[in-house]
Parts: structure tokens; sequence; C-alpha cells
């Protein structure tokens, strides 16, 4: 008869593995489709693509509630989602999960997102903007709408992280009809979304995209960081192509728009805000 | 250290020359003409079938946007621009004299951020500008001097550079810098950028500030005139060998060599050696000049990679700035208020 | 057809001389506003952190004072991006290392400073080697 801890390294030991070929711990959604090929015979990726889903408010299933800024009325609120979080809730150490409280608390304060900072992986994916993805052999460049945010997922030539990042450095490779990668050396400053969801600098990302038709990606993602979380945990999600014949990714360049908040009780002379 | 840096190829830079010396004056971008790659070199193909811009590439020189006073003629001699080169290198690279200014600076040679230490897109050219011939800037209109006179005297009335972070330049703020335009300028260090192409488009990566150029290839209009850009927005084409890219829609806000809103910019990329793209770039703004007036810059092909550039996110310097400047203010207020008599 | 051109060498590099900034005059004004020129300083103390980060990186080094008491500087320091490209990574230069920096403190009045020099304990150049004689 197996012990406990007999149970417990054998459940590792399945994790172990399945991270090591990509997959999730959750049943891997299977498809039959089979995208159309690049000019160098990989699955093509290539174009505008977006999630739709209340993600970014807060990736657990979670009510709608008021905002926080009382002017904004029903513009500011938080809308209901079903959540992308695989089991509906993420599995926080316990003085992680008071961090992750605190956080909610003080999310006009912190969220780095407020301050026009680079959103991380994989918060810039469900974003509500697009992003582009432009695939070549050597590099597959994921180009974010929101901040003008860039991911370089090297597809040759795998190295470490030179240094922490807010996007992380992203190695990438083929499986089948999916893109996976692998991304580490985040620099712990970003979230998962505005409910102050977090993560350290160990954040070890794996992304899995595969095309399920023409115009969706099945887009699943393996979290794990053993400063914040008792075990690894995913998430996924639909993306969908921006179809319109003209869909263009536009400039959100927000720093001019919050220079004010940032720099704003450094001016010479304070702007009087009228009543 | 392992430098890479390279002094000028004499066959590359003779072939950019030949192929950029049949000109005439006020050139429109269409009228602009296409260099061709060197002789007997065939640039390689994507998996598309389209001439390949991949890789890591700078536009980092010496040479000047506008032709110096009291020099004539377009081009300089090899041995010039090596004797001059030299000359630059060694002055950019020399040690500072505390007390200065310039010492009051992390030294760029540390950082390997100097010229003498990356990859040099050395040219012949006595200046970039090639049209007019004269290398310069052309003339102001009347109605393009009373804008720079509005804008000088706006500049005057929002006060002192330090009074707050929006009177400052759009790089110290982290909006935007010379490498993005488009024209897409050289700049004083990582100079460089990443060039990624599909079928359908062409990407090009500016290292300052993480800029992603994307320049779709499929044919489409411009966009509509209201929606205004840092950037403006791009539509390329192939004309043979040559990527074509045409720019318009720019918000004005970032006013390069003082153009406004209208300003169009025509771009042409053509790689002429593997390791060598011919930029060239012509401005149209008839608001600010009466003729358009363009320029050329080499690109090198380079090493990568290009590691975030994630300025507003670090610019830990804007912020120590205006905190010493308004502490100065009140220090100065106290010690004004001390010395009154009772 | 290539014009040639006849100018003394000599007459354009002293055309060139008076405008050819490494990098524009306004790089060098905002670290003159950032950083006060009549408080040069010289720090040594070990590494905490090196922050290599853009536009301008930062080295955090504590600092022991003549009273045992240890303080933290953050000192700033050149964009990375070129000593990555060169193979420079983290952990270059271990935490822990000892560094020499002569600078300027910071206007702001806390303890921050700019380095117009790094150097080991042995006299070498951060990331440059030699002798730190050859700064001047």
């Amino acid at each position: 008869m197996q012990d406990r801890s007999g149970r417990w390294a054998t459940a590792t030991a399945v994790i172990a593995v399945g991270l090591l070929l990509g997959a999730t711990i959750a049943t891997a959604q299977t498809t039959d489709y089979r995208a159309p090929r690049t000019g160098d015979g990989h699955p093509d990726l290539n174009g505008i693509w977006q999630s739709i889903n209340t993600a970014n408010w807060d990736i657990e299933p979670h009510a709608a509630g008021p905002g926080m800024v009382r002017e904004l009325g029903a513009i500011a609120a938080i809308p209901a989602g079903l959540g992308i979080v695989d089991g509906g809730s993420i599995p926080y150490r316990p003085e992680a999960r008071a961090q992750r409280d605190e956080n909610f608390a003080r999310r006009l304060e912190l969220d780095p997102e407020i301050k026009c900072y680079l959103p991380g992986v994989p918060r810039a994916t469900y974003m509500p903007f697009p992003f582009q993805i432009i695939q070549s052999s050597q590099h597959i460049m994921i180009v974010h709408e929101y901040a003008g945010a860039v991911r370089t997922i090297y597809m040759e030539n795998h190295t470490l992280p030179p240094a922490p990042t807010w996007m992380g450095w992203s190695n990438g490779n083929w499986d089948g009809e999916s893109l996976v990668v692998d991304t580490r050396g985040f620099n712990g400053k970003t979230w998962f979304d505005r409910a102050g969801n977090f993560h350290s600098d160990a954040l070890h990302v794996i992304e899995r995209f595969t095309p399920r038709s023409a115009d969706i990606l099945l887009y699943e993602v393996t979290i794990e960081d053993t400063n914040v979380f008792t075990r690894p945990w995913t998430m996924s999600m639909p993306l969908y192509r921006r179809v319109e014949p003209n869909a263009e990714i536009l400039e959100f360049r927000c720093v001019e728009f919050v220079e004010d908040l940032i720099y704003g009780h450094l001016r010479k002379q304070p702007i009087t805000p009228e009543r | 250290m392992n430098t890479n840096h390279r002094f000028f190829n004499s066959g590359s830079i003779t072939a950019a020359v030949i192929a950029a010396s049949l000109l005439t004056a006020n050139l429109v971008g269409a009228q602009v003409p296409n260099p061709s790659p060197a002789d007997g070199y065939t640039v390689p193909r994507t998996p598309d079938g389209q001439p390949d811009f991949e890789g890591f590439w700078t536009n980092a020189t010496y040479t000047p946007l506008q032709r110096r006073d009291g020099v004539t003629g377009e081009f300089y001699t090899a041995e010039e621009v090596a004797a001059i080169e030299a000359r630059a290198l060694e002055r950019e690279s020399a040690q500072t004299v505390p007390g200065t200014t310039a010492d009051v600076h992390y030294d760029f040679t540390q950082f390997g951020l100097d010229r003498s230490q990356v990859t040099l897109a050395t040219g012949l050219r006595t200046s970039l500008i090639f049209d007019p011939p004269d290398g310069r800037i052309p003339p102001r209109t009347a109605e393009g001097q009373r804008i720079l006179a509005q804008r000088e005297e706006e500049a005057r009335l929002r006060g002192g550079r330090w009074d707050s972070a929006e009177n400052n330049q759009l790089d110290d703020r982290c909006i935007i810098m010379g490498g993005s335009g488009p024209p897409m300028m050289n700049t004083g260090y990582n100079s460089n950028y990443q060039i990624v192409q599909n079928r359908d488009y062409v990407m090009i990566l500016v290292e300052m500030i993480h800029d992603a150029r994307i320049i779709p290839l499929d044919g489409r209009e411009q966009a509509d005139p209201k929606v205004r850009q840092w950037m403006g927005t791009s539509r390329g084409h192939w004309e043979g060998e040559t990527l074509v890219v045409e720019t318009a829609n720019f918000n004005g806000k970032n006013p390069i060599h003082g153009s406004t809103e209208n300003k169009r910019v025509t771009e042409r990329f053509t790689r002429i050696d593997d390791e060598t793209m011919v930029y060239r770039f012509t401005i149209e703004d008839e608001t600010m000049w009466a003729h358009p007036w363009s320029a050329e810059l080499l690109m090198k092909q380079t090493i990568g990679p290009i590691f975030e550039h994630a300025c507003h996110e670090g610019n830990y310097g804007l912020y120590n700035t205006l905190v010493g400047a308004r502490l100065e203010e009140k220090l100065a207020a106290e010690e004004a208020a001390a010395r009154k008599p009772n | 057809m290539q014009t040639r051109v006849i100018v003394a060498i000599v007459g354009v590099v002293l055309a060139l001389a008076a405008s050819l900034a490494a990098i524009p005059v306004w790089a060098h004004h905002a670290f003159a506003a950032e950083f006060d020129i009549d408080s040069p300083l010289t720090l040594e103390g070990k590494l905490a952190v090196w922050e290599m980060i853009n536009p301008h990186s930062w080295f955090h080094i504590d600092v022991e004072g003549p009273d045992g008491e240890v303080v933290r500087w953050e000192v700033e320091g050149g964009s990375p991006n070129q000593l990555i490209r060169n193979g420079v990574t983290q952990y270059t230069v271990p935490i822990g290392t000892v560094l020499v920096v002569e600078g300027y403190a910071s206007k702001d009045r806390t303890n921050k400073a700019v380095g117009s020099n790094f150097t080991l304990p042995d006299g070498s150049r951060l990331f440059l080697g030699g002798s730190v004689n050859a700064r001047r």
C-alpha cells in the first residue's frame, strides 16, 4: 500500500514529466484542425488576435462589483467573470494570499497597469487590446497594442535570460500543431490582473498556442512560482482573430496619459483641478 | 572586451555611392531612385520569396544630417572619412575631466555605449541629406516660420525644463526617441533595429523605446486621417528589390526637424550586400518647407539581442530630478526668508 | 561619378569639433540637473544588486560608514543593452563585489549618485579592465 509521501512523490513526478513535455495539468483540449503552413513549414499563427473575457479584471471567477473611481460610475465598475483559472482558484501559499488581499485593497495605488507599466506575461495576452503575431523562422514577435509591449520569442539558439525584465525572456519550440513558449526572467513587478493577483521574480510561464480553427487559437498557460504558490496551476482561453480586413495594431502610448498621475505632485505650480 | 567595431568596407561603400549619385534637386518620394544591389550580389529570399531583410541592423554613424559650413561636394574620399572617424572616435571615447559638466555622467565607454565599441554604418557622404544638393534642410515657408515662433513662445510660457515632467524632451519623458521616426534617425547609442518579416508584414523593432513598426504589404489604403499617431500609420510595398514605405497621419507632437502633423515620409530600403542596407527617406511637409527633402543613412548588420528598453518603467532619473529641483527651490526660499531683516 | 572633395583634414576636424558630441547636449544637461557638480564623492561598498534596466542602470551598493553603520547607496550607470550584446549578464558582477565609485551626489539629497567611474579594488575599471590611471 502506498503511503502518503509515496502518492505525493508519484504525483510530483507525473507533473514534472508533464511539464517537460509541455502538457498542462488539466486535460489538454484536443483538436483535429490543421492550420495552413508558413513558407518554412510551420503552423501559421500570423495575424492580429485578441481575447474576449474579463480576465484582466480578475482571473478568478468573480461577481460584478463597484469601481474605484466614483466619477466614472459604471465605466469603472467590475464586470463579472467565470474565470480563466483551471479549477477556479489560485493555489496561493497562505502568506501570499494575504498579500493578494492587500494588493486588492490597495489596487488603486499598486496596480502597475494604472501607471502604464508593461503588463508582463500572461496578462498582456488577455488585456482588452489586440496583439499581433509576426512569425519568422528564428524569431516570433508578439506586439501588443497596450503600451506597445513587445515580446521576442527565440525559436533558435535558446539562452537563459541575461537579466530580469517586465515581459520576460521567451524561448519557443514547435510541438506538433502547437507553439510552446517557455518564459523566465521576470522582474516580479507585474500582476496577473487588476484584482491584485501576483507573482514573484521566480515566475516561470509555459504557454501553448494551438490553432483550433482558421480564426481561433487555443491558449493554455502553466504558471509556476514556488515563492507564491503551493503548486503549479493553469489557465486557458480562446484567442480570436481580428477578422476586419483593415485590422491594425494602433498606438496606445499611454505614458503621456499618466504623467500627471506620477509626476504631478512634483510640479513647480500644481495644477488646481476645477470642480 | 570583444568589440565589433568595423571600419567601412570600401567595396560596399563604393557601390552605395555609385548607386546614389544620380540625383536631381527637390525629389519627391516617388522620384527618389532606388539603389541597386552591388554587382553580382543576389539578395537572399525569405521563404515567401521576398527580399530578406531580417536580422539586427545599426545605423550608427558620425555623418551629420546637414553638410557643415566650409564643406563642398557630396562625398568625402575614403581616406578623409577614415581620418574624420578616427578623430571622432578618439574624442568620443576620451575621458572626461573631473569637475566639468561632461564628467557629471556615467562613462559611456564603461558601458560599451560609445561608437568605438559598436558596428559603425560608415558612409562617404558629407551629409545624410542629399536633396537639396546643398545638403541642408530647405528654408522654411512663411507659415513654417510662424509655427516655429509659436512653438518657441509656447515653450517659453511653459516655464523651466524642470518645472514639470511635461516640460521635458520626449526622450526624457520616455515617450519616443529619435530612432523611431519615421524617418528613423541614428541615435548616440543603442542605435539598433531588428527586422522580422512574414508574407504580409515587415516588422521593424526600434531598440529605444521598444517601438515595433508593423508595416502591412497588402496594399490597403491609408488609415483615416483622424487616426493620428506618434509614428503615423505606414503602408508598404515592394518595388523589385526595394521596400517602399509611405507614412502619414502623424500627430504633430514630435516635430522632428521642425515638421508638422502634415508631414508625409517615404522610406526606401534596399539591401545592397550581405552586410549593408541603404535607407533613404523623403520628407514632404508643405506647411513647413517649400520643397521636399531627402536623406540617406546606411544600415549595417550587427549583433543582437535587443534587450527590453522599458524606459518609462525605469525612469527614476526624471522623478529624482524633479524632487531635487523642488528641494532646491524650497531651500532657496527658506534661505531668502532667513535673510530678511525683522 | 564620385565627386572628389578637397578639404583640409584639419579644417574638417575643426568644423566637426564644435558640435560633435558623443551624445546630444541635452542628455548631459539632464544629468547635470539630477546630480550636483559641486558634490563630488567617492564611495566604496559591496554590490547588493545591479538593476540592469533602461534608460539607465542602477547599482545598489552597501557602504559601511566609519561608525560601522551600513548605508545603501544607489548609483546611476549606463544602459546595459550593449553590454548584454557583449555577453554580460546579471551574474557577471557577483553580489558582494566591492566597487569603488567616483561620482557626484544627487541633488535630491538622498543616498543617490551618478558613477562617473566604477572600479574594482584591484584598480581595473568595470567592464574595461586595465588600470584606473588610464581614466585621467
